[in-house]
């Protein structure tokens, strides 16, 4: 199986052609071979020329977070068979969703639907852990819509507000 | 001694306090929010009970329901930790007029030294030096003055404060009053008290303070200080002990440790306390504030000092005589903490709760964890993000900072980010390890830091790895839905939210 890989923002290409335990792959035009142990969920250990790596995987909204023997790398995998959009925000017809950038709470709603905001203002309030954060508007542009009420509880990357 | 005590506070202080009364053969007695019910200090308690919802204003900050519950349980005395109610004058009172103990100072110490500007006048009045300030609270017209008789930059401050909410550094006249309202409104939303005191911003200080035990019949010893420059946004990131400014001038330790002895006592203090000191480049010191109560970063003089504070707390608090003097407290080795925090040092520092769905601990020598997570707990969003401490211990600098680094690599927490990795960049960084530390270090690290690009295996590894995950997750599923949000994504959050 072949995937397109970004990792920490430069594309790269991964082949897998023989599964765990027992791997063998291809990575920036190197045939490799590993072995491949998943001693508990998220975590591979893999030896690699006779060195171990202990690596664990995380995921982000946007992509996954494995770390490495403490060196951490954002990747997004873009399978060719499966292929869909890229994830983020970038949207046609001028739009900008605002999403959540932390779990949390709605505590205070700052814009309203049909209200012409301005760069830079803030457009709701989340709180997580006693931070306040204010969630504004990137550009100019009238809200289309709020898509969370006072005090409801939002997750990393909720679609917050729509503005155009 | 004491039978049974009552802990007002929740994380990792209640559990490192449960800890000490178990070994004291104590029984304890934990609170707790709904948000806790499942949290670690309910768990490793004797005794619990439930004290209200969530939010710590109607749970961990309601004085009448923590003295029911203490009365209910048949608590004697009551540790407060640190936060919380742990500096509230009334409390300590509170405490007293139900026949119970109140494990730290008297309620006219708390009131005499929590406030800064009073904690001030005291140490002016025992002859500690302090940084030009004003006597007070003031208004946006006293700040200009201020500003412009002792000249820019200038520090706003909370009268009520702590914990670097209503603090903002000025450089210029322009910024004051936007900053004045916005360090106001915060202090309102903080402690309920809006008022705010100005002082001359000393530049690249260290923050160096001095532990203190006192006990009810005058007597007060210092246990060396502590270094706590690396911070963030004013909040403490790591703490050492020796401080490496002390280590290589090792007479400032007694100058500073009898001017915090001095302005302590000038307000009858007993229990443990911290006094703070700035100290500037040419290593004057001057006086900052008093903490009543146990610190977060107390470990590492427990692990440099061989002492038990919590332990001498309740015992002083029991009313024992402090069971050694000045000359006998001895100091060895160095030992360093870093504060975990469930933030996503990747997006701003960000806090990010949610479930913990794997752990791995650091282990072997040297290594002291104070920690309130166990795998399978959702870390709430209501209170504070500190997760653990992380302490270590050697007989020298140099292989404390190997050992941490060494630790950290080893501590694994999975579902939520932390800290953890950007600790191993601090640790790491030349300036550390020489010891040229001032409370600006983390600004100028981020500014200036390019983390080194990986060992060409490493990615090979981490792009197999992202690889047989994706394989391992995807199979048979459309990868992403019709919403743009693939739904292992979706399902990860509801059980975040759970």
């Amino acid at each position: 199986m072949r995937l397109n890989l970004m990792i920490n923002g430069s594309s790269a290409e991964v082949e897998i052609l023989a599964p765990a335990p027992a791997c063998r792959f291809t990575f920036a035009g190197r045939e490799r071979s590993a072995d491949v142990e998943i001693p508990e969920p998220g975590i591979y250990s893999v030896l690699l020329d006779g060195r171990s790596y202990d690596a664990s995987v995380e995921r982000s909204e946007r992509a996954l977070i494995v770390t490495v023997n403490g060196c951490r790398f954002e990747i997004e995998v873009r399978d060719p068979r499966r292929w869909s959009r890229p994830s983020g925000r970038a949207e046609g017809g001028g739009r900008e969703t605002l999403s959540a950038p932390m779990p949390g709470k709605v505590v205070r709603i700052l814009a309203v639907p049909g209200a012409v905001v301005s760069p830079g203002q803030g457009i709701m309030v989340v709180e997580a852990m006693k931070m306040q954060n204010e969630i504004k508007a990137s550009r100019a542009g009238r809200v289309l819509a709020i898509h969370a009420q006072e005090g409801a509880t939002v997750t990393a990357g909720e679609a917050l507000a729509t503005i155009e | 001694m004491f039978r049974k005590v009552l802990i007002a506070n929740r994380g990792e202080i209640a559990v490192r306090v449960i800890r000490t009364l178990r070994e004291m053969g104590i029984t304890s007695v934990a609170v707790y929010s709904d948000a806790d019910r499942a949290s670690l200090h309910v768990r490793l308690a004797d005794e619990a009970e439930h004290v209200g919802p969530s939010p710590s204003a109607e749970s961990y900050l309601r004085i009448d329901r923590i003295l029911d519950a203490a009365r209910k349980h048949g608590a004697e005395a009551i540790h407060p930790g640190y936060g919380f109610l742990s500096e509230n004058a009334e409390f300590a009172a509170a405490c007293e007029d139900a026949g119970l103990v109140f494990i730290g100072p008297s309620a006219a110490s708390i009131r005499a030294l929590g406030s800064k500007t009073e904690a001030r006048r005291h140490a002016i009045g025992a002859g500690t030096p302090v940084v030009p300030g004003t006597d007070g609270a003031v208004t946006l017209e006293g700040a200009r003055a201020f500003g412009r008789e002792h000249g820019y930059p200038i520090m706003l401050k909370a009268v009520a404060g702590g914990g670097g909410k209503g603090m903002r550094a000025i450089m210029r006249e322009e910024e004051l009053e936007s900053a004045l309202r916005e360090a106001a409104s915060e202090a309102e939303r903080a402690f309920g008290d809006a008022a705010i005191y100005v002082e001359k911003l000393i530049e690249q200080p260290r923050h160096i303070e001095i532990q203190l035990l006192g006990d009810r019949h005058g007597n007060m010893v210092h246990l060396g200080e502590r270094e706590c420059s690396i911070q963030r946004r004013h909040q403490k990131l790591v703490e050492e002990s020796p401080s490496p400014l002390v280590a290589a001038h090792p007479e400032m330790r007694h100058a500073m440790g009898e001017a915090a002895i001095r302005a302590a006592q000038a307000a009858r203090y007993y229990n443990a306390g911290t006094v703070e000191f700035l100290v500037d480049r040419d290593r004057r010191f001057y006086f900052l504030e008093v903490n009543t109560r146990l610190q977060v970063e107390h470990p590492v003089t427990e692990l440099v000092t061989g002492l038990d504070l919590v332990r001498l707390q309740v015992e002083i608090a029991a009313g024992a005589r402090l069971p050694f003097s000045q000359e006998e407290v001895t100091w060895r080795g160095s030992a360093i903490e870093c504060r975990i925090y469930s933030e996503d040092p990747y997006n701003d520092f960000l806090p990010f709760p949610g479930k913990i769905t794997r752990l791995r601990r650091p282990m072997g020598p040297g290594i002291r964890l104070d920690a309130c997570v166990y795998p399978g707990w959702t870390v709430p969003m209501e209170y504070d993000p500190l997760l653990a401490k992380l302490v270590v211990w050697s007989g020298r600098r140099d292989e404390s900072i190997a050992r941490m680094i060494r630790a950290l690599g080893e501590y694994d927490v999975g579902g939520i980010r932390t800290n953890i990795s950007f600790f191993r960049q601090i640790l790491d960084a030349p300036e550390f390890r020489a010891g040229h530390l001032h409370t600006g270090f983390i600004d100028e690290f981020l500014a200036h830091h390019r983390p080194p690009s990986p060992p060409a295996d490493l990615a090979a590894i981490a792009a197999l790895t992202a690889a047989l995950d994706h394989m391992a997750r995807g199979a048979g599923q459309p990868q992403v839905a019709a919403n743009g949000t693939s739904p292992w994504l979706s399902a990860g959050r509801q059980e975040v939210m759970r």
